[in-house]
């Protein structure tokens, strides 16, 4: 992981001070329906799991704004030592209450105001920007990038936001032309992006997407083009959800590492727990890229492929 | 050679003979014409005058007791004077005429021509008849009694020398007519030749050998007691009538022995080594030589000999180690009591004994009671001693069974206390035979070598355990052709490779016999070789037509090699890497049968692809399919041998197999034997191999790959993410050596290597570790100096890990090492 910050907690049993010994999780179920997702799921498992050497119970707040009950329960009545925060939007009231209030708190993600107190996020910027490396070091030039949808885009400083630089800063290293595209975060939007890319510049061989909503429509898109996965197009998501195997084929991208960020989560509370006078670290993980089956060697646009090493003696005479 | 006389005196013998008959006082009574055409006289001129008158100078007759007043008769020679003067030289014979009171009355003289010198002659050759080496005898053609007396016999044992008038004299028991007399063939001869007047030859046998010893008390005359007869007739000259028949009788033990060894070899010849088995031929010639020619005979073989081995030619060296392989006694029964070694059994000869030495010197050797290493010999040995002891074993003769220059152990012959020693006869004999039973041993020795090796050949060419591999699930059968041709060139194989991949070869190398199953195995370690260099699957199909080019012209230019075809090999191929990752299966096809697929929905298939041309054509290029299968999905891979037949083409017999894949059978092997029971015909003309594969598949839980930008930055990144992808996997015990791994060859990656570069971990039945870059260049093992910097990474990998290695890719190379899963 890079830009590591924080130093290593050890894990002690029990908290000296006159504590509850339990911590808060403020995670809004986000899937329909408001179910959990399996990503979600697997953040509050690996809290819990962090928490507990530490002697910590976890009380876990569905609640997505500063009007919910048991999130006031929780900060009134001091039933937590602490809060981690979780689906950190760019305003969020929660943040802006935890803060005013003074409670410990960690993040996981960030936004301006959570830069204040402590928080673990994956390094989106680096992930687009190693995205556009793996398309590149497979030969290709003409690169897209598909981001979120324009309002999600638009409310500020998010993952959306950063990706877009990572991959713009990435293709300019590259010498490369950046082509940066919002879309929304469904089906059609996808088949309606490629549609667009391709308008644009008929000669792109690879897409950068931060939208795996939209990959299905992606997909969907470059088959009626006639563009084949990995074959004529490489597809490469920035972060993944597990579904990302599912789809077909399974769409090579970063992991989230959902047991890491919580570890981390629980480690940074801690700290500030122990010593609350103590600055705010900041940590940023930047998963390797998975490699799956959407991406492939650039093979369309011969003339901008590195010439070989030994001249390939073809057999087709 | 013989006369003899047939009546009274010896009328007939002579035309010049003359009786006269002179009265005791000499005065001639009587003048016979015979003296009146000798002398001249007629009987009128001569009859009353003194016989003396008649003599020429009136000299004595020069004879012994020449007077006529002794009652003996005398013979003698004289000049007489013929009646017109001439002196007529005659030799007389006078025979007393006696009265009855004794006295003689008159003279009778028989008065012949000729010298006196014919008398003695004819005493000579009574003498000679009588001391004549040779057994004589005469026969009267037709005695009173009708039955054929022996007139006179002669024998050089001094059987029988009665002289004329033949009394029988004692013989010693040996003499040939004794048992002759009592021989009605050789009666039977001498009636035919007094019959017939012509010559006759008859041979008497030697009396059988006798087994039991007790029988003959003196051995040496039962062994020699053959002759042969020369009979003829005795024609009296003056009439030519058949009057006798004489015999010559010569002793033919030496010529019987002769021709009974002959008949020994020829039967040898026969007899031994009428099979291709190293013992049953030694035991042939243990069977011929007893009780023939000794009453025990052993063959011991060195050990290697009986292995099929090639032994050390020329001598072998002293206190040599020998297997006893026959033995045969002239005892009754299967047992043999007289051997001191049991079949099969081992022994040890000291270099002084009778078959070391004779080992030793490459020469037979004769031994017996006399010769004291052969007591030192019998006495080293308590069994031996024991069995010398209680059959008399007195004689030996050891001889070295060598063929072609090579020494292969030693037979052994000896003779009981009933038997003669060996003589020096017997020794070449023994070595003319156990020359023939060696040649017959080295022949078996040769042909089991030959079987075995082409047996082991055969065994080793084809394999029998797949080596374990989880990529496929497999069953496989080969069945030789049904006609004599036993081995054959097909061939299949499962190779595993790196990164949990697997290999499926099967191939055909055109025609039958260890040539086709040589090439075969040429081809098969060379694409295993190929296969280990991790080629893809249109490379290797070129390499190995390259190589099968390059034995085509070995082969032709080999001299001297049996043209038995053109010299060309004729193979075809199909090489297969399935990776249970990608769940893609690449083939490639050098002019083979291509395979069926049958998927799990049910769905049978043909394989298309590009045929390809085949082995040893050259310069035309193999292509590659690739072919993604769902996990279970079923291939089968076959020889031309199973789909086709006289009686159908491929495709139809490439139907049928897609019939028979099809049909629902629990098991992979089950489902090979329906395949063979419903497409191999009742006698399959070529061999037939069939190969069936049933792929796995490694899922995400089992596979992480990640792409790894060019940035040494990125090493640390890669060893957390390995690591972490271990705790995940469990396997945290693995964690330490992975983490150095990824770092060396990350690194390696970086420093040397290509981008893109990816790092590759898999899960299976060990854990693998691939890092991949774009560079095709491969890292070497090298060693490192004690001050180099660099050069120590891939040393540590190879200490660390069970196995590492590189294979080229499309994309570059990739660097594996496996480590194996922690128990559990």
């Amino acid at each position: 992981m890079a830009e590591r910050t924080g130093d290593q907690t050890t894990p002690h049993t029990a908290a000296t001070d006159g504590g509850t010994h339990t911590l808060g999780l403020l995670y809004p179920p986000s899937g329909r329906n408001r179910e959990y997702t399996t990503m979600q799921l697997a953040f509050v498992g690996g809290i819990a799991e962090a928490a507990t050497p530490y002697g910590y119970d976890l009380l876990l707040s569905p609640g997505d704004s500063h009007d919910d009950p048991l999130f006031l329960r929780m900060i009134g009545d001091r039933r937590v030592d602490g809060v981690i925060v979780m689906e950190i939007r760019r305003e969020d009231d929660r943040v802006e209450r935890l803060a005013e209030a003074g409670f410990p708190f960690v993040a996981i993600g960030r936004n301006h105001r959570a830069d204040m107190a402590d928080w673990v996020d994956l390094d989106f910027a680096g992930l687009a920007g190693g995205c556009v490396q793996h398309l590149a070091d497979l030969g290709h030039t003409r690169i897209a990038f598909v981001n979120r949808s324009e309002q999600l885009f638009n409310s500020g400083y998010g993952f959306a936001r950063l990706g877009d630089e990572g991959y713009t800063e990435a293709m300019k290293k590259l010498l490369l032309t950046p082509r940066a595209y919002l879309c929304g975060d469904d089906l059609a939007s996808g088949e309606e992006v490629v549609e667009r890319i391709l308008r644009d510049d008929p000669a792109t061989t690879a897409l950068v997407t931060q939208n795996e909503a939209a990959l299905e429509g992606i997909y969907r898109g470059l088959t009626r083009h006639g563009q084949s996965v990995p074959r004529d197009f490489s597809v490469v998501g920035v972060a993944a959800t597990p579904w990302a195997e599912q789809v077909s084929p399974p769409l090579t991208a970063a992991e989230i590492p959902a047991k890491e960020m919580s570890r981390v989560a629980v480690e940074l509370m801690m700290r500030r727990l122990r010593s609350p006078g103590s600055p705010p670290r900041h940590v940023l993980l930047k998963p390797l890229i998975t490699l799956r089956a959407s991406t492939g060697r650039c093979r369309s646009d011969p003339g901008s492929e590195p010439e070989p090493e030994f001249p390939d003696f073809g057999l087709d005479f | 050679m013989v006369t003899y006389d047939l009546g009274d005196g010896y009328c007939g013998c002579s035309i010049d003979v003359a009786t006269v008959t002179v009265s005791p006082d000499g005065v001639v009574t009587g003048w016979s014409e015979g003296a009146r055409r000798l002398l001249g006289h007629h009987a009128r001129e001569v009859v009353g005058r003194a016989a003396a008158d008649l003599l020429l100078g009136r000299e004595v007759p020069e004879a012994v007791g020449s007077t006529f007043t002794a009652s003996r008769g005398w013979s003698g020679t004289a000049g007489l004077r013929h009646r017109d003067g001439h002196r007529v030289e005659v030799t007389l014979h006078a025979h007393p005429s006696l009265g009855g009171d004794g006295t003689p009355q008159g003279f009778v003289v028989i008065v012949t021509t000729g010298p006196a010198e014919s008398e003695r002659d004819r005493r000579m050759v009574e003498w000679a008849f009588a001391q004549s080496s040779i057994a004589l005898s005469v026969h009267p053609t037709a005695s009173p009694s009708g039955q054929l007396d022996v007139a006179a016999e002669s024998g050089e044992r001094g059987a029988g020398v009665g002289g004329v008038g033949g009394e029988h004299a004692p013989e010693t028991g040996s003499g040939p007519y004794e048992a002759a007399d009592a021989d009605e063939g050789f009666l039977r001869c001498v009636r035919q030749v007094a019959e017939e007047g012509t010559p006759m030859r008859y041979e008497r046998p030697a009396p059988e050998p006798s087994s039991a010893p007790a029988t003959t008390a003196t051995p040496d005359a039962a062994r020699h007691r053959a002759w042969i007869i020369e009979l003829w007739p005795v024609r009296d000259p003056a009439t030519g009538e058949v009057v006798g028949v004489g015999t010559a009788a010569f002793d033919s033990a030496d010529q019987h022995s002769a021709r009974e060894r002959l008949a020994l070899l020829q039967e040898a010849g026969a007899c031994v080594g009428t099979t291709l088995n190293v013992t049953r031929t030694a035991q042939e010639l243990a069977d011929l030589a007893v009780p023939r020619l000794a009453d025990f005979a052993s063959l011991d073989l060195l050990d290697s000999v009986l292995r099929g081995e090639e032994p050390v030619p020329g001598p072998v060296d002293a206190a040599v180690v020998l297997r006893r392989v026959a033995h045969q006694s002239s005892a009754e029964g299967t047992d043999v009591p007289e051997a001191a070694v049991d079949l099969g059994a081992i022994d040890t000869y000291p270099p002084f004994s009778p078959p070391a030495r004779c080992l030793t010197g490459g020469r037979p050797v004769l031994s017996g009671v006399d010769d004291p290493d052969f007591a030192r010999w019998i006495a080293g040995d308590e069994r031996r001693t024991a069995r010398v002891e209680e059959y008399g074993f007195h004689s030996v003769m050891a001889t070295p069974l060598r063929a072609r220059g090579i020494t292969l152990g030693v037979a052994v012959f000896a003779r009981t206390a009933a038997s003669p020693p060996f003589e020096q006869d017997d020794l070449i004999l023994a070595e003319e035979l156990a020359g023939r039973a060696a040649v017959g041993v080295d022949n078996a020795r040769r042909y089991t070598r030959e079987r075995t090796n082409a047996l082991t050949l055969q065994r080793s060419l084809l394999p029998r355990d797949f080596p374990k591999q989880a990529a496929v699930e497999v069953a496989h059968r080969y069945l030789p052709a049904g006609t004599g041709a036993g081995v054959g060139g097909d061939w299949f194989d499962v190779v595993p490779l790196s990164g949990t991949r697997v290999a499926l070869v099967v191939g055909d190398v055109v025609g039958h016999g260890i040539h086709a199953s040589a090439t075969m195995g040429r081809l098969r370690t060379a694409v295993r070789t190929l296969a280990d260099v991790d080629l893809p699957p249109d490379e290797l199909l070129t390499h190995l037509d390259d190589l099968v080019i390059h034995l085509t012209s070995d082969d032709a230019s080999a001299e001297g090699r049996i043209r038995d075809d053109t010299g060309e090999i004729g193979a075809t191929c199909l090489y297969a890497v399935y990776d249970p990752v990608s769940r893609v299966c690449t083939m490639a096809s050098a002019g083979h049968v291509p395979p069926v697929v049958l998927l799990p929905d049910g769905t049978v298939s043909v394989v298309r692809l590009s045929p390809g041309p085949l082995l040893g054509v050259g310069g035309l290029p193999f292509e590659a399919t690739e072919l993604e299968l769902p996990e279970g999905s079923l291939l089968a891979f076959c020889t031309d041998g199973l789909i086709e037949a006289r009686d159908r083409d491929i495709g139809l017999g490439l139907e049928r197999l897609c019939e028979a894949l099809a049909s629902p059978v629990p098991s992979l092997d089950a489902t090979c034997d329906a395949i063979l029971q419903a497409l191999l015909p009742e006698s399959p003309a070529d061999d037939v191999a069939l190969l069936l594969a049933r792929t796995r598949a490694l899922h995400a839980d089992q596979v992480a790959a990640w792409y790894l930008p060019s940035d040494p930055a990125i090493v640390a990144d890669a060893r957390a993410q390995a690591s972490r992808q271990l705790a995940a996997w469990g396997l945290e015990d693995a964690a330490f050596v992975t983490e150095l791994v990824v770092s060396e060859l990350v690194t390696n990656a970086i420093r040397y290597g290509a981008v893109p570069i990816g790092l590759r971990l898999i899960r299976d039945r060990a854990l693998i570790c691939e890092v991949s870059d774009a560079s095709s260049t491969a890292p070497h093992l090298r060693r490192a100096r004690t001050y180099d910097e660099g050069g120590r990474g891939l040393h540590m990998v190879a200490q660390l890990t069970q196995g590492w290695g590189t294979r080229q890719t499309p994309m570059g190379k990739t660097i594996w090492a496996e480590q194996p899963l922690p128990a559990g």
